[in-house]
């Protein structure tokens, strides 16, 4: 139980849970929630990212309007002071975008410290720290779109990063940019694997729900409406501005830096491209080994779940009771009185035993703990004097 | 001793009672209410309520995690909405809810267990059929 995680740790949490609780009940705490609230600003992002597309223009000049300068700074510009309700859209995009990296760090920390994470969880968590990178580059990339002077540092900090990378880096580099220099291909490029890999990042949601019968993605209403509060409250006390202009021509050389997705080029900014690509790429598989059974030596392994075979009438309850969809109904086979049979897929299943108060036939088993067992033990002790 | 007995189901990740308990998972303080430890809540058979029942005991306390806190995601919830009669297998209409105590504890919730185990069992070895 919890052995690999500080004890006083995990009782703070649940100590904390029981508190808001105490204020909320438990069908409105946020913390049993925690994975839905990044999943919730997600939809907010792309209601409010599919707005702000239809005003945005990603030409970095007016190569294709002649009368007035028309590029991607001024679109975010008219949308921000001309577009009614454009700075609110804007804004509740960029305030969204943060703190769906706040929530995806609560919702990994608390994973965490209640030691949900590893065993036959191991794929949400692996999914999960690739879902975090992804979603990283994706608020990077709108940071590139606004096309103010903190882009232009940002694009060719970037494209100098991806050139440094040995055989493939000079073909990162040629892609970043969509050729070889920053041109009006680039910023289409940008708006291309903004939008792209956001829709990619439902792809990698299934993976992470997959595991799991019935996932926890739709809070009760209210949770959401305090979401959005919180968010409005940001939205309106601070105003989301532009810096001055990208000037291709012009070399800035310093930015105001946003420490929930730009933390990366800070560090870039501070040690060499070798240290900085050693630091990110190890600091992500090291993200992704922490599951790995090696580590936990002492915690107790799981046992599958077992089928007793000429019991089993494949009434499906088990299937549809076990939390992590390790339980197949397969056809029974021939000369069964019943149409089907239930399977355990041991590689998912956590041992909890959930599909065995489940069974009325007393025809699934946990190997190391027998139902049977259990109840002779539960009448031997009613019955002793 | 005449004293019947009572037997909490308990799920092993919810309120902590190693420190309250003899070796053999009687409670010290209460005489008579003994535990048995499952992985999860949601493990305990409504025929194993059935089976103490019938076996002479006075009460049983079924007891999981915070309800919306399973380490299993849904155990809790299930074992409570089987008690409740809204999934199967439930327990059966002739066992005497009054003998059947749910409690939802986190780990660090021991006091809270003893001081509600103690008003159950002297409430149930005090009914008459």
């Amino acid at each position: 139980m919890y052995s690999s995680i500080p004890k006083g740790m995990t009782d703070l949490t649940l100590a904390i849970e029981k508190a808001v609780n105490a204020v909320l009940t438990n069908k409105y705490n946020p913390f049993y929630y925690h994975g839905a609230l990044p999943q919730f600003y997600l939809w907010v992002l792309f209601l409010s990212g599919l707005l702000l597309f239809a005003y945005y223009i990603p030409t970095i000049d007016n190569a294709y309007f002649s009368e007035n300068l028309v590029n991607a700074w001024t679109s975010v510009d008219y949308i921000t002071d001309t577009l009614p309700y454009g700075a609110v859209v804007r804004a509740i995009h960029r305030y969204a975008g943060d703190a769906m990296v706040i929530t995806i760090v609560l919702h990994a920390l608390r994973v965490w410290i209640t030691d949900r994470y590893r065993q036959y969880r191991w794929f949400q968590w692996v999914s999960g720290i690739v879902l975090f990178l992804m979603v990283m580059f994706i608020g990077q990339t709108g940071y590139y779109l606004v096309w103010d002077e903190r882009s232009l540092i940002l694009t060719r900090m970037t494209s100098t990063a991806l050139e440094a990378i040995p055989f493939i880096g000079p073909g990162l580099k040629t892609w970043f940019l969509n050729g070889g220099a920053i041109t009006n291909l680039t910023l289409s490029n940008f708006l291309f694997i903004h939008i792209g890999f956001s829709f990619s990042l439902l792809f990698g949601l299934w993976l992470h729900y997959v595991r799991m019968t019935r996932p926890v993605i739709t809070p009760p209403p209210a949770i959401n409406y305090m979401l959005v509060a919180v968010l409005l409250v940001f939205v309106f006390l601070v105003p989301v501005t532009s810096g001055k202009m990208a000037d291709i021509n012009t070399q800035p050389t310093s930015f105001e830096i946003d420490w929930f997705f730009l933390w990366p080029y800070y560090l870039l900014a501070h040690v060499d491209i070798t240290t900085y690509w050693v630091l990110i790429i190890g600091g992500s598989v090291a993200l992704c080994l922490i599951p790995l059974p090696s580590l936990y030596k002492a915690a107790h392994p799981v046992e599958p779940a077992e089928v007793v075979l000429n019991k089993c009438t494949g009434c499906s309850m088990c299937a549809a009771d076990c939390p992590y969809q390790a339980i197949e109904m397969v056809p029974a086979p021939s000369g069964s009185r019943f149409k089907k049979l239930a399977t355990v897929k041991a590689y998912r299943c956590s041992g909890c035993g959930v599909c065995v108060g489940a069974c009325a036939f007393d025809a699934i088993d946990l190997p190391n703990l027998l139902d049977t067992d259990v109840t002779a033990k539960i009448k031997a002790l009613a019955e002793a004097q | 001793m005449s004293e019947k007995k009572v037997i909490t189901l308990i799920c092993e990740r919810a309120a902590d009672l190693d420190s309250a308990c003899s070796a053999s998972g009687e409670v010290k303080d209460v005489e008579g209410l003994h535990v048995v430890k499952l992985p999860c809540s949601g493990m305990i058979q409504p025929l194993m309520i059935e089976a103490a029942l019938k076996a002479g005991a006075a009460g049983v306390i079924v007891t999981g995690c915070q309800i919306g806190d399973c380490y299993y995601r849904e155990g809790n919830r299930m074992i409570r909405e089987r008690l409740l009669g809204e999934r199967t297998p439930g327990l059966k209409k002739n066992v005497d809810r009054r003998r059947i105590l749910a409690l939802w504890l986190s780990r660090p919730q021991k006091e809270r267990f003893l001081s509600e185990a103690k008003e159950f069992v002297n409430y149930v070895r005090k009914l008459t059929d």
